[in-house]
């Protein structure tokens, strides 16, 4: 339920503003802060250093077992 | 602040050597939005950066005591706000924003219904920054979740330690609180 709320929400953002008024920024709105945060994320990347630095850190380290339940059940991600 | 630069459309796609292939999946599928959390949360790039890369170094150690009771975004969702907790209680601000009144909140000047209107997206993420920071930490914390759509009301919950219903009760209240000071930041 909470997911379609979330989806309607993202169809009633929209630009305002026309495309006849170039010379203007369009504005954005958001429904509420929690589509302005999505937005915001889907827009802000993971530094690469990142995985960079994980793969040094766990190059020394034995890999992950695996977990008893994909062992048992072969495993979905969620 | 210095915001993240954008255009990185594959920034979080691990090595592909990373450890794991199993882990490996795990990381491209989460980083994102714990790299999110973990920026809006401290408010500082190279601070989110370091937590993301112990977070999921922590989850690389422990990955085979997760027992499935959650799920895994779930899972790195605990551990990253543990992480981050911990990070802030060390900062001299951790007492700033102890205004968890909502009281406070509930006669904040804003409308829920009131679209959030921006005009320059540039500098978005400063503005988003500069608000979350005046938030208290719980409707920070609380409208960073509940911004991710692969998590329930009931999940937010169980990770905020309150139930579904006060989480609905309480959403309202910071998305007033963040439209008020979102205002101010124009």
């Amino acid at each position: 339920m909470k997911h379609q709320t979330k989806l309607s929400q993202e169809q009633q953002s929209r630009q305002v503003g026309t495309e006849h008024q170039t010379q203007q920024p369009a504005a954005r709105e958001f429904a509420n802060a929690e589509e302005l945060l999505r937005y915001d994320a889907a827009h802000t990347p993971v530094p690469p250093a990142i995985a960079q630095r994980l793969q040094k850190s766990t190059g020394d380290l034995p890999g992950p077992k695996t977990a008893w339940w994909k062992r048992l059940f072969g495993g979905a991600n969620r | 602040m210095n915001e993240p630069a954008a255009g990185c459309e594959f920034a979080e796609e691990p090595p592909a050597d990373l450890a794991s292939s199993e882990f490996s999946s795990l990381y491209a599928e989460n980083s994102r939005a714990i790299y999110y959390l973990a920026l809006r949360f401290l408010g500082d790039p190279q601070k989110a950066e370091d937590a993301t890369h112990d977070v999921f170094l922590k989850a690389f150690r422990k990955l085979d005591q997760f027992r499935g009771e959650a799920s895994l975004r779930t899972w790195l969702y605990r551990i990253a706000i543990n992480h981050c907790q911990n990070l802030r209680q060390g900062w001299h601000d951790r007492h700033v924003f102890s205004n968890a009144d909502d009281a406070v909140w509930e006669n904040a000047a804003a409308r829920t219904d009131s679209p959030l209107r921006v005009l320059e997206i540039k500098e978005l993420g400063q503005r988003i920054q500069k608000t979350l920071a005046g938030l208290p930490d719980e409707y920070r914390l609380m409208l960073l979740l509940v911004a991710d759509e692969e998590l329930s009301y009931e999940q937010v919950g169980a990770l905020v330690g309150q139930s579904p219903d006060a989480v609905r009760g309480k959403l309202h209240r910071a998305r007033k609180a963040f439209a008020a000071l979102f205002e101010k930041t124009a």
